[in-house]
C-alpha cells in the first residue's frame, strides 16, 4: 500500500493546549507540564531544552526556587502536588546541562549597561545578549551574583553552579566588571552606552530600633550572610539568636550552626502559620537543631562580660492587619532575659540607592518604575528586581531581567511594547467526583543528606533522584490542560459514548443537549477519543507530540530502511516502558525487527491503528501498557476491546488472530519478557511459513 | 433510533467482487451512534478491506471513503454527487433506508448495504442495544403503562401474561424479561391497575398496507381562492 494513501485524518499542526495552573503561576511561564511529561517519559534531554527555553540559568532555578507552581499544583488536590523543582533539578543532571554551550551574535551596536549582578541582572544580560546587544555588567563585589551569591547560604545553592551560569555569559560575549561600583549614571550615558538596567537588589537590613542595637554582637542578617558567603568566618560564639521568620532569618540560623554555633534561636513574633519562610526550610532548619521561639520579640539588647542580654517581651495574635495576617500584641509584663554571643536581626531588606543616580524613590527605598515599560523617570534607564520590587524570589527576579531585556530591546528600536497573547488559563478546581477515581501516588522526594551530617559544612543537602523515581513523580503530573477536546463539533452524532466511557465522568450534556467535555476536568486519558464513533474528538496535543497516525508512519519509513524482517511493530505506553529504559532491554535477542510507536496511553490505540499496522506490513503488533502503574483501573478492559475487534477482522480475512497480543508490562505475576520472546518467535514463525508457502507456490 | 450491525468482511467483499472503485459512505446518524457505519466503521473497514485484498496479493479495488452527516435525505447525497460519479460502487453503511435513498439518487451507480439493519431500539448498557419499536402505527402504549407488548413479548399479544411467564422471565428466552410482567409492575406502580383487567381486542394487521405513506403537508386548492 503506498504510503500517501494512508489517510490522516485529523489537522497535524493542531495545538490547543491551556495553560496549566502551575505554568501560570511561575513567574517565567515555564512550560512546566511539557517538561514533567518529558521526564515522565524518560527524555530528560528534550525535558532540559524544554527547561532551557523558558528560563535563562535553570540550574540555579532547579535548586533555589520557591516553587509557587507546586503550590497550585492541582494533583495537591487529590494526594500531594509534583516535586516540580526536584524534578527540574534531575532534568539538569541527568540531561547534560553543563555540557551546553551559549552562543551569541553582536547584530546591534548600542551598548547596554547593567547596574547589579543579581538574577535580574543576569537574565537581562543573558536575553540582551541573545538579541544581539553589547552587554556590561557593573558589579560591585568581587563576583557576579547578587544575592545568589552573597545572600544565599552554599548548601541551597553550590557556587560551582552559579559559577558554570556566570561562565556561560562570559562565553555569550558579556563584558564583566566586577569590583566597579558605579556612582553615576551619567557617566554610564558618557561612556556610550545606549540603555542601562538598574538592578542593585535589596541588601539593607532593616533595623529593629530598639535600644543597644548598635552593641557588637547584633549583626543584620543580609550582612551577615554577605561576610560568610564572601569567605569570612565570623566568629558567632556558641549561642546565637535570629530576629525574624523570613528565609533570612533561616538562613542565618541555619548558617550560624554551621559555624559552629551549639545554640541557635530563631525568635518570631508570630506564630509558624504566619511564617513567610518556605515550610520546607523551616522543617529542614528544625531537623538541625534549631529552636524557633514564637510570638517573641527583642525589645532592648544590653552587652555584658562580652554577652548580649536580650530582653524579649511575648506577644498574643490580634486582629488581621494590612499583610493579611493577624497583628501580633504584645502582652503587658510578660518581658523576660535571655543570652546570646550573637543576635542577627533578619526582618527585612531595602535596596539603597545612591542619590547620585536621580532616580524616583518610592515606597520601602524602592525604585519607581512604570510597570509595563520598566522605565524609571530617566530616559534610557531601566530598573527591576528587589531594587524595584523590594525583597523577592530568584525566580520573580529572572522574570524582571527577561522583561527589561525585551523593554530595552523595544526602546533601543523604537517599537511600542506589545503585549502578551497568552493561552487561555484552566483554574478551576477538580470536582470531588473527578478526585476520587484518580489514583493517589504518594510523593516522591529525592533523598537529602541527614541533619548531623548538613550541619558539619555547607555541602547541598538535597541529593538528586534516581531515574525510576523521577520518572514515577513525573508520571503523577494530571497533565492539566492537555485533556480531550470535541474537535469536530459538526460531526459529533451526540452518541454519548464519551459519557459513558469515561473513567472521571467528566463528559456531560449541557442543557441545549450538547455533549461538552470541561478541560479542566479532563484527566487526558484518551479512551473517549478512541471510542469515539464519529472520530470527532481529539486531545489537545502539546508541542512535538505526534498523533498515533504520524508515529506510526514515521516508524514505517524508518523499518523500511533497515529491511530487517519480519516487523513487529508494538504500541507501547510512552511512560511505562520508555520513561524507564526497561523496553530497550526486552528485545536484545528478539529474532523480528520491533518497532515502539510510543501512545500517551494504550487506552488511546484504536482498532484502525492496529490494522493499520498490519497493513503497512506489520507481521505482528503487541499493546503493551504499564500495567499497575496505570493512573486508571480500567485501561486494559479498553486494550482488550479493541484488540479483540481486530482479531476479528484479522480471522475474517483469514489471518492468525494471535497476531495481535495485548501486554501489561509491569504486573508482577506476568514476566514480560519471556512473553515477549514468546510471541516473536510464534511472529518468526508464522513468517518463515509464509516465505516458504510463497516460495513453493512460485 | 435504528440499530444495525456491520455485515461479515467476507460477505462485503463477495458484494464488491466485480467493482473496482468503491465509495465506501458512512452515516454520521443512527449508525454512528450504534457503531455500525460512522466515521471510525468506515476507516476501519476502509483499512480493513485494504488489508484484505493485500494478503491475497491483488490489486483489485481502489477504496474511498466518506461520512455523510445523515444517507436517508437526498440532499445529502447531492453533496458526494462527484465523488459517486468516480466509482463503480457505493458501498454504504448507512441503515437499509441511506442505502435505498443513494440507489434513487444514483441511478446509475449499484449501491450495496455494508450493514444488517436490526431493529429499532435503545442502548440498555454500554455496548448493548434492544430492540423497543415494531413500527406497527397502531401505538396502544397509553394502555400498557409506556412498555410496548408488540415488540417485546416474543408473542406479541394484547392480554398477556401468557401461561408461559415464569419468575418474570418468558419461556422462549430465560434471559428475556416478560413484557407482561414489566407492564404489571408498572402499571401497579402508577396505581392503574384497572387497565390490566380490560380486555383488547386483537389489532387488525391488515390495516399496514405496505410500503406505508404519510402526507403531512395540505395540498394548495384553488376553490378556496387562495390564487
Amino acid at each position: 500500500m503506498p504510503a500517501s494513501n494512508f489517510p490522516v485524518s485529523r489537522k497535524a499542526s493542531f495545538d490547543d493546549s491551556l495553560m496549566p495552573p502551575c505554568q501560570i503561576a511561575c513567574p517565567l511561564h515555564m512550560e512546566i507540564g511539557e517538561y514533567v511529561d518529558l521526564i515522565a517519559q524518560g527524555r530528560v534531554m528534550e525535558a532540559l531544552q524544554v527547561i532551557r527555553s523558558g528560563n535563562p540559568f535553570p540550574a540555579i532555578c532547579a535548586y533555589v526556587c520557591t516553587h509557587p507552581c507546586e503550590d497550585t499544583c492541582r494533583r495537591g488536590q487529590v494526594d500531594h502536588p509534583i516535586a516540580i523543582r526536584a524534578l527540574k533539578r534531575f532534568a539538569i543532571e541527568f540531561g547534560g546541562d553543563r555540557m551546553i554551550q551559549e552562543e551569541a551574535r553582536t547584530t546591534y551596536s548600542e551598548k547596554v549597561a547593567v547596574v547589579g549582578s543579581g538574577p535580574a541582572g543576569l537574565a537581562a544580560a543573558y536575553y540582551l545578549r541573545k538579541l544581539g546587544y553589547p552587554v556590561t555588567i557593573f558589579e560591585a563585589h568581587s563576583a557576579l551574583g547578587g544575592m545568589l551569591r552573597v545572600g544565599i547560604p552554599q548548601y541551597r545553592l553550590p557556587r560551582e553552579v552559579l559559577d558554570i551560569e556566570v561562565q556561560r555569559l562570559t562565553q555569550m560575549g558579556v563584558e564583566i566588571r566586577t569590583n566597579t561600583r558605579v556612582v553615576s549614571l551619567d557617566l554610564l550615558f558618557e561612556l556610550g552606552y545606549k540603555a542601562v538596567f538598574i538592578t542593585v537588589g535589596a541588601h539593607q537590613g532593616l533595623r529593629l530600633g530598639i535600644e543597644g542595637e548598635e552593641s557588637p554582637g547584633v549583626v543584620d542578617g543580609a550582612t551577615f550572610l554577605r561576610e560568610v558567603n564572601l569567605g569570612f568566618q565570623p566568629s558567632v560564639g556558641t549561642s546565637v539568636a535570629a530576629v525574624g521568620g523570613g528565609n533570612v532569618a533561616i538562613d542565618a540560623a541555619r548558617t550560624a550552626l554551621r559555624l559552629g554555633a551549639k545554640e541557635v534561636k530563631i525568635l518570631y513574633r508570630r506564630t509558624r502559620a504566619e511564617m513567610p519562610a518556605d515550610p520546607a526550610e523551616i522543617e529542614q532548619a528544625l531537623e538541625e537543631g534549631v529552636e524557633i521561639c514564637f510570638l517573641v520579640a527583642p525589645i532592648k539588647i544590653t552587652r555584658e562580660n562580652k554577652r548580649l542580654r536580650v530582653t524579649c517581651i511575648r506577644f498574643e495574635l490580634g486582629e488581621t492587619d494590612a499583610s493579611g495576617r493577624p497583628r501580633p500584641v504584645p502582652i503587658q509584663g510578660s518581658e523576660f532575659d535571655m543570652e546570646f554571643d550573637t543576635l542577627i536581626t533578619a526582618i527585612g531588606q531595602a535596596p539603597r540607592i545612591p542619590e547620585d543616580f536621580h532616580l524616583r524613590i518610592g515606597k520601602g527605598s524602592t525604585i519607581q518604575v512604570d510597570p509595563v515599560t520598566l522605565l524609571t523617570n530617566r530616559p534610557g534607564v531601566f530598573a527591576g528586581g528587589d531594587a524595584v520590587t523590594g525583597p523577592a524570589t530568584v525566580t520573580q527576579a529572572l522574570a524582571a531581567g527577561r522583561q527589561a531585556a525585551q523593554r530595552i530591546d523595544e526602546y533601543l528600536r523604537h517599537k511600542y511594547p506589545l503585549p502578551q497573547k497568552e493561552k487561555p488559563p484552566i483554574a478551576k478546581d477538580l470536582l470531588p467526583k473527578t478526585i476520587e477515581v484518580i489514583r493517589k501516588a504518594h510523593r516522591l522526594e529525592p533523598e537529602r543528606l541527614a541533619p548531623q551530617e548538613r550541619v558539619q559544612g555547607f555541602r547541598p543537602i538535597e541529593l538528586i533522584y534516581d531515574w525510576q523515581s523521577a520518572v514515577d513523580e513525573a508520571r503523577r503530573c494530571l497533565r492539566c490542560g492537555m485533556g480531550a477536546e470535541i474537535l469536530f463539533q459538526d460531526r459529533c452524532a451526540t452518541c454519548l459514548n464519551c459519557l459513558r466511557v469515561c473513567p472521571y465522568h467528566v463528559p456531560y450534556l449541557d442543557e441545549n443537549g450538547t455533549i461538552q467535555i470541561p478541560a479542566d476536568q479532563c484527566q487526558a486519558c484518551g479512551i473517549c477519543v478512541a471510542e469515539c464513533p464519529a472520530q470527532a474528538i481529539v486531545l489537545r496535543k502539546p508541542r512535538d507530540r505526534r498523533y498515533i497516525d504520524e508515529e506510526l508512519h514515521h516508524v514505517f519509513s524508518t523499518a523500511k530502511q533497515s529491511g530487517f524482517r519480519p516487523l513487529i511493530v508494538s504500541f507501547a505506553c510512552q511512560y511505562g516502558l520508555f520513561g524507564t529504559g526497561t523496553l530497550s532491554g526486552l528485545w536484545k535477542e528478539a529474532q523480528a525487527s520491533i518497532s515502539i510507536v510510543p501512545v500517551l496511553c494504550v487506552a488511546t490505540v484504536e482498532p484502525e491503528h492496529i490494522l493499520r499496522a498490519f497493513e503497512m506490513g506489520a507481521e505482528g503488533v503487541f499493546v503493551a501498557g504499564c500495567g499497575e502503574q496505570c493512573a486508571r483501573e480500567d485501561t486494559h478492559f479498553w486494550v482488550r476491546q479493541r484488540v479483540e475487534k481486530v482479531r476479528r477482522a484479522l480471522g475474517q480475512m483469514g489471518l492468525e488472530p494471535e497476531r495481535i497480543q495485548a501486554f501489561n508490562v509491569r504486573v508482577k505475576e506476568e514476566d514480560p519478557v519471556q512473553r515477549l520472546h514468546q510471541f516473536t518467535e510464534q511472529i518468526g514463525q508464522l513468517y518463515l511459513a509464509a516465505v516458504l508457502a510463497q516460495e513453493v507456490k512460485m | 433510533m435504528i440499530v444495525a450491525e456491520q455485515k461479515p468482511l467476507e460477505e462485503i467483499q463477495r458484494m464488491i467482487a466485480p467493482y473496482e472503485k468503491v465509495l465506501i459512505l458512512g452515516c454520521g446518524t443512527c449508525m454512528t451512534v450504534c457503531g455500525a457505519g460512522g466515521e471510525r466503521e468506515v476507516s476501519f473497514l476502509h483499512s480493513a478491506l485494504r488489508l484484505a485484498q493485500a494478503r491475497t496479493g491483488s490489486n483489485t479495488h481502489q477504496f474511498s471513503e466518506y461520512t455523510v452527516k445523515r444517507q436517508c435525505d437526498p440532499e445529502f447525497m447531492a453533496l458526494i454527487a462527484d465523488r459517486a460519479r468516480e466509482v463503480d460502487a457505493i458501498l454504504s453503511l448507512g441503515c437499509g433506508i441511506g442505502v435505498q435513498v443513494a440507489a434513487e439518487h444514483f441511478p446509475d451507480t449499484p449501491v450495496l448495504p455494508g450493514v444488517n439493519t436490526s431493529f429499532m431500539g435503545t442502548i440498555t448498557e454500554l455496548g448493548v442495544w434492544d430492540e423497543r419499536c415494531a413500527a406497527c402505527g397502531d401505538c396502544r402504549l397509553a394502555e400498557t403503562a409506556g412498555i410496548c407488548p408488540i415488540t417485546r413479548c416474543t408473542k406479541g399479544i394484547l392480554n398477556g401474561p401468557c401461561a408461559g411467564t415464569k419468575n418474570g422471565k418468558c419461556e422462549a428466552n430465560k434471559d428475556i424479561d416478560c413484557a407482561w410482567i414489566l407492564i404489571y409492575e408498572r402499571l401497579e406502580r402508577l396505581g392503574q391497575l384497572e387497565k390490566m383487567r380490560r380486555y383488547y381486542p386483537p389489532r387488525n394487521f391488515r390495516t399496514i398496507p405496505r410500503p406505508r405513506r404519510l402526507v403531512n403537508l395540505v395540498k394548495a386548492d384553488m376553490e378556496e381562492g387562495n390564487g
